[in-house]
């Protein structure tokens, strides 16, 4: 067993995980997306993200790329979640919609990510 | 590659201060998010998302724009109190890595490698790559920054590097610190580079440049080296390199020795064509009669080998510094026991003494000595370091030979003016005859210090020229005519003529030009400055072809 190993697997399945759990329900409700829980994706993707720096592999590049894209979903998302509230002060469907849909878009990064992870531990053979 | 090795390093470096960063920001501001307020109006209200994230900004870099929306209530106070010394650490230990990241030796000569190459990389013009950076190979770049060749410097010193780096060379010298014989260096240099000319290596340890010699075959066998040998052993070695350039400065000396005694005006020609002045004095010709060589080392053989080809009468006193010091305990020559010993092997009726030892102190030394015993004498020193070079003035010896410099103006004369080195290898062929008549031939003609120019004749250089020369032939003795009045000389000489892989030495005037064609041409400043009019000026070459244009 490699510490290394289960610490960044479990940052990149927990950062999958709540990123799922923004995603999952109805796009046009806000209220059945948490904000709280946008916030913990940010966190644990950018963890994630951190973990995966400074890795020389081809695999690793890949993965940093994957985290790096889902980052910028995710922080896309909370952007126009304030710009709208704060900013122009209207905070409609339409804007519900595209924040869950940004963290769509995290999401598959998010699950390349890990189905990449799985595949290069599947490969080893220790 | 090579330029992600510098990302990663600070990739690498900075991924915990980054995770550092990130969990305290994002404690302090759940925490701040959690926390009830309350606002002006004595309602409960929590922060959000971005009130927190504004406050904790501003907390954490120690801007600190005061408590908002509203006043804090005592339990914000509280985990603000936290959240600043969790943040604050976080950010200042952040902060500490970042800077101490830039000042990380491996990152710094990652950074240096990523220039240096980049910089080699970038150099459009024939370049050489000089192996280890001192006075010679200063005065080689020196002298070249005339010509449109271009250096790159590796040297084992940081120290050395750095004065390079201050002598801020033009055009601009790229420079690294690193080990000579290391092949990845050498790549990084851009031996490899199709416009890579050579290598010069002139360490005064041989036995490096035998082993950087076959390194740089390896890793290109179509460069040239300029490399120093000093035993025939190491000539042979590199012969069967087949490296062209093979530099031995006792060898050298012991030419030059040989030219002075014997023909005194190939001499002269060949020193000029280093840069001396073209007249010969009385002091420079060296005295006929008996020879002593004080020092029997690679100089001591290489002077006596001079002498006997010569067929001049010499002595050896063979002095070796080390053991001199062992039993003197000093190197300062001149007890009764070293005069007896002078006077043994003949000093008093000895017309010139060498002092050819590698220690100058010793050197100064025995030729003052020597002086002492015999006024007349002609005393000529070897000067090993150029630091000396003012001692060795103000003793007033007749004659100095400075090892570094014979390499330097060696090395010069082969990288950037191949005519010439043609040429010195031309006359040292002749008689001494040929030799008086060509130097007054050229003190007649071109004055007492003329310049030699160099120049091929095509359409860059030579415009007019190549023009007519498509048209009409054209001699030597064609163009060798004034401008202002064409019935005139012009005041140059044709030293050498190269036509493909031919020389000719003095081309004759009724010699026809080519294109293609190089010349070496001697002459004032004044009049190769008429001499390039002529070639490249249309009016200027009909006016003294005597051609008139459409009548």
């Amino acid at each position: 067993m490699n510490m290394n190993k289960i610490m960044s697997g479990f940052w990149f399945i927990l950062a999958m995980t709540l990123n799922f759990g923004f995603f999952y329900g109805d796009p046009t409700q806000i209220s059945e997306h948490s904000a709280y829980e946008l916030f913990a994706a940010i966190v644990i993707n950018l963890i994630a993200t951190f973990y995966k720096l400074g890795d020389k592999t081809q695999l690793g590049a890949v993965l940093l790329a994957t985290s790096l894209v889902a980052d910028i979903q995710l922080i896309l998302a909370s952007i126009v979640w304030a710009v709208s509230l704060y900013g122009f002060k209207d905070f409609n469907v339409t804007v519900a919609v595209s924040i869950v849909s940004l963290s769509g878009g995290a999401l598959i990064a998010n699950l390349v990510s890990v189905i990449l992870f799985i595949g290069d531990t599947l490969k080893s053979k220790r | 590659m090579q330029n992600n090795q510098v990302i990663w390093i600070i990739l690498k470096k900075l991924r915990v201060p980054f995770l550092v960063l990130l969990v305290t920001f994002a404690i302090s501001i759940l925490g701040m998010m959690l926390i009830p307020g309350m606002d002006d109006k004595g309602h409960i209200y929590h922060l959000n998302f971005f009130d927190a994230f504004y406050f904790v900004s501003y907390m954490a870099t120690t801007i600190g724009f005061g408590e908002s929306p509203y006043a804090f209530t005592y339990p914000q106070k509280l985990w603000v109190t936290v959240a600043i010394y969790l943040t604050v650490i976080g950010w200042f230990y952040a902060i500490g890595t970042i800077v101490a990241l830039i000042q990380d030796d491996a990152l710094k000569k990652a950074i240096a490698v990523n220039k240096f190459s980049k910089q080699v990389l970038g150099l459009v013009e024939d370049f050489y790559i000089i192996l280890g950076y001192n006075r010679i190979t200063k005065d080689i770049i020196n002298f070249a920054s005339k010509s449109n060749v271009r250096f790159v410097v590796i040297d084992k010193n940081e120290l050395k590097i750095e004065e390079l780096v201050l002598e801020d060379f033009y055009p601009f010298v790229p420079s690294i610190v690193g080990d000579a014989t290391n092949q990845y260096i050498l790549k990084l240099a851009g031996i490899n580079q199709k416009n890579c000319k050579g290598v010069i290596s002139l360490f005064e340890d041989d036995a490096k440049n035998m082993q950087i010699a076959t390194i740089c075959k390896l890793l290109n066998p179509k460069i040239d080296l300029i490399v120093k040998a000093t035993s025939q052993n190491q000539i042979d070695y590199f012969k069967s390199l087949g490296i062209r350039y093979i530099q031995n400065p006792f060898d050298i000396i012991a030419k030059r020795l040989y030219l002075n005694l014997c023909s005194p005006y190939i001499w002269l020609l060949e020193l000029w064509a280093y840069g001396h002045n073209l007249k010969l004095e009385k002091k420079d010709l060296l005295p006929k009669g008996k020879y002593i060589i004080c020092g029997y080392g690679r100089m001591g053989l290489a002077l006596e080998k001079g002498l006997k080809k010569a067929g001049v009468e010499y002595e050896v006193y063979p002095i070796y510094p080390k053991e001199y010091l062992e039993k003197k305990g000093g190197v300062i020559f001149g007890d009764d026991e070293d005069r007896e010993n002078l006077i043994k092997v003949g000093i008093k009726d000895s017309v010139a003494v060498f002092a050819a030892t590698n220690n100058d102190l010793l050197n100064l030394t025995i030729l003052n000595t020597a002086k002492k015993l015999n006024p007349d004498i002609y005393t000529i020193a070897r000067e090993n370091s150029l630091e000396d070079l003012t001692i060795f003035q103000a003793a007033n010896f007749e004659r100095v030979y400075v090892l570094e410099k014979i390499l330097a103006e060696y090395t010069n004369t082969i990288i950037s003016r191949e005519m010439v080195d043609i040429f010195i290898k031309e006359i040292r062929k002749m008689e001494n005859e040929w030799g008086e008549v060509i130097v007054n031939m050229l003190i007649n003609i071109a004055g007492i210090n003329p310049i030699y120019y160099e120049v091929e004749i095509n359409e860059d250089n030579a415009y007019a020229l190549s023009l007519y020369l498509k048209k009409m032939k054209i001699t030597l003795g064609d163009i060798r005519k004034s401008r202002e009045n064409r019935n005139e000389l012009l005041k140059i000489v044709y030293l050498l003529l190269k036509r493909g892989d031919k020389f000719t030495l003095m081309p004759h005037p009724e010699e026809e030009i080519k294109i293609g064609d190089k010349l070496l041409i001697a002459g004032s400043d004044e009049v190769i400055e008429d001499f390039e009019y002529i070639v490249n000026n249309i009016y200027e070459l009909e006016y003294v072809l005597n051609l008139k244009q459409g009548g």
